[in-house]
């Protein structure tokens, strides 16, 4: 009999524990904005997960956008693009990258890889960057050429100067470069090393040339979630740092910043802007992925604090000269849904109702139930800042029933003629979404 | 031609080596998790959460042994208060494999070094009881006829 109650309460205490995992996300529209809704953390024993199945896109699928507007695959068949770089000639760069690997640290990280890669997320990166051509606009390319090869995991890049800078997940390389050309010989020049091994966790080097072309903003994500490799491994890290371009001089220009996944320069001002990725395994709704102007000299908080003052139990040593310093980012996009993509407006874009703000694309969660993200929004912007609700611009790429998914947003850019270009890494596909005016 | 058979050859169950061998992997978590507790070093977490996955599989196949033991016919009646013992331990240890997922301080403090100790005290008492589940087979009646 008391073995019996015994057996009968050691159950009940993993119910209850296990009880914790059925937690569901609430309305992201309460965390859209400059003063976004931010729940208390929440740790569980299984943290919620959703993941939908990767199944890529059927003859003739495409995502859906609003009325008025027309959408079509420019490149299909890619390996795993992540970044689109129009160029004023006409041409698009196509980033086709992952991640180099990491090593396990413990036996979570086995089980969270098979987890993730049931979302497409593991599926092997080109390692190269493609050219495609459209000299006509018409969105229907005339040729795709491999432009460089044998990359290592690259992510941003920028042409300044008839010069092609990648940034590889541990160095910025620079390639003679003229734009119309559609295959680079050359061998690249090492510009300068950016922080990668070991872990590498964040390996993604989003970058953006300075207005004058002189500095390059590279964003380099942390080393772990939250610091849970151990903060040595922290070091010049969670930032943003600024390179001179011609000398490869670098020195950090904003830190406490997670996983700066992309970053943009806002027409007319210049000013530095980037979509940041939140942490995980916080709750559904903690925190907030964002986008922010970053400040020079800035620091956002990670890893001891988010959203300003919200300290994360998870980070020991605390730290609370540093949580005090924390500045409040400017718009909240809601939680999980890993915004990777930002590109402003430049004013003749596909619809009037996105001539001021930018375009995020969120490759959507893994961390939340119900999932969030999985599409491309347009964020308005009022008196140089992000303001309003966010309008959804290309959607449906999860299934109807939100169990599978045919394609995940990653880059976004606008090509010369104001269409909306957009990396698929899970579909391996470009899409161009062009306004009635300029369809053919 | 009777065979004979010697009162030392009496069967002994196999299970006791695999519950012992995760049973001292299980408590070493409760080390680690102190060292972690004091000195907040990551890599003690991490030891911590090797030991109790490591504990945990040998748990498991102290269970399939001890199957193999009543199969084998090396085991005598199961013996209840040890069964449970070893059987909230391992509970608990699956739980706090859990707990030990998490990212950081709260992987350890509070909930995971409060379970690593509930179960170093439950296994202390299963090992001075030897580790064992059930009783030594008697040798039965007429064998040695």
């Amino acid at each position: 009999m008391t073995m019996k109650r015994l057996r009968t309460a050691s159950s009940l205490i993993v119910v209850a524990m296990l009880a914790g995992c059925n937690d569901k996300g609430g309305d992201p529209s309460k965390q859209y904005g400059s003063n976004p809704d931010i729940p208390e953390s929440h740790q569980y024993v299984i943290p919620p997960m959703s993941v939908p199945q990767a199944v890529g896109w059927k003859e003739g699928e495409t995502p859906t956008v609003p009325g008025g507007l027309r959408i079509q695959a420019m490149a299909n068949g890619l390996m795993h693009p992540r970044v689109v770089y129009p160029l004023s000639n006409g041409d698009i760069l196509v980033v086709e990258s992952n991640g180099p690997g990491t090593k396990p640290f413990r036996p979570k990280d086995y089980i969270s890889g098979l987890i993730k890669a049931r979302g497409g997320s593991a599926d092997k990166g080109g390692n190269r960057i493609t050219l495609l051509r459209d000299a006509d606009g018409d969105g229907v390319p005339e040729s795709k050429t491999v432009l460089v090869d044998h990359l290592h995991s690259p992510y941003g890049v920028a042409v300044v100067a008839d010069t092609l800078y990648v940034a590889n997940t541990d160095a910025i390389i620079a390639y003679p470069f003229k734009p119309g050309q559609t295959e680079i010989k050359e061998p690249g020049t090492k510009l300068t090393d950016l922080p990668a091994g070991p872990i590498n966790h964040h390996w993604t080097k989003s970058m953006v040339a300075s207005p004058d072309g002189s500095k390059l903003y590279v964003g380099v994500g942390s080393n772990s979630n939250v610091a849970e490799n151990g903060l040595d491994i922290e070091e010049d890290r969670a930032a943003i740092f600024e390179v001179d371009r011609l000398t490869g001089a670098k020195r950090l220009y904003a830190t406490g910043i997670r996983n700066p996944t992309n970053l943009a320069l806002q027409p007319g001002t210049g000013q530095l802007f980037a979509v940041v990725n939140g942490r995980d395994e916080n709750g559904p709704d903690a925190d907030p992925d964002y986008l922010s102007l970053i400040k020079e000299g800035g620091f956002y908080g990670w890893p001891y604090s988010y959203w300003g003052q919200h300290v994360d139990d998870r980070v020991q040593p605390q730290k609370p000269d540093m949580v005090a310093k924390a500045i409040k980012p400017d718009y909240g996009l809601s939680s999980h849904v890993a915004a990777l993509g930002l590109a402003f407006s430049q004013g003749q874009t596909v619809s009037p109702q996105f001539t001021t703000g930018a375009f995020v694309g969120e490759h959507g969660s893994w961390n939340r139930d119900p999932l969030n993200g999985y599409q491309v929004i347009f964020v308005p912007f009022a008196d140089g800042r992000p303001n309003g609700a966010p309008i959804p611009v290309v959607t449906d790429f999860l299934a109807q029933d939100k169990k599978t998914v045919r394609g995940r947003p990653v880059g976004v850019a606008l090509d010369r003629t104001g269409s909306l270009i957009v990396a698929d890494d899970v579909g391996n596909t470009v899409w161009r979404v062009s306004g009635a005016a300029a369809t053919h | 031609m009777a065979k004979l058979v010697g009162r030392h050859r009496t069967p002994r169950p196999l299970h006791p080596l695999f519950v012992g061998l995760g049973g001292a992997l299980l408590m070493a978590a409760l080390f680690t998790d102190s060292m972690y507790f004091s000195n907040a070093l990551m890599q003690w977490a991490n030891f911590s959460a090797w030991l109790i996955t490591g504990g945990l599989v040998l748990a498991l196949i102290g269970a399939l042994v001890l199957v193999l033991d009543y199969m084998l016919g090396r085991a005598g009646p199961i013996s209840w208060p040890d069964f449970g013992l070893l059987a909230l331990a391992a509970t608990l240890s699956i739980v706090n494999v859990f707990i030990h997922t998490r990212d950081g301080w709260t992987s350890v403090v509070p909930s995971g070094i409060t379970v690593s100790a509930l179960v170093t005290i439950l296994l202390l008492i299963a090992g001075l009881r030897g580790w064992c589940v059930t009783g030594v087979k008697a040798p039965a009646r007429g064998d040695n006829a």
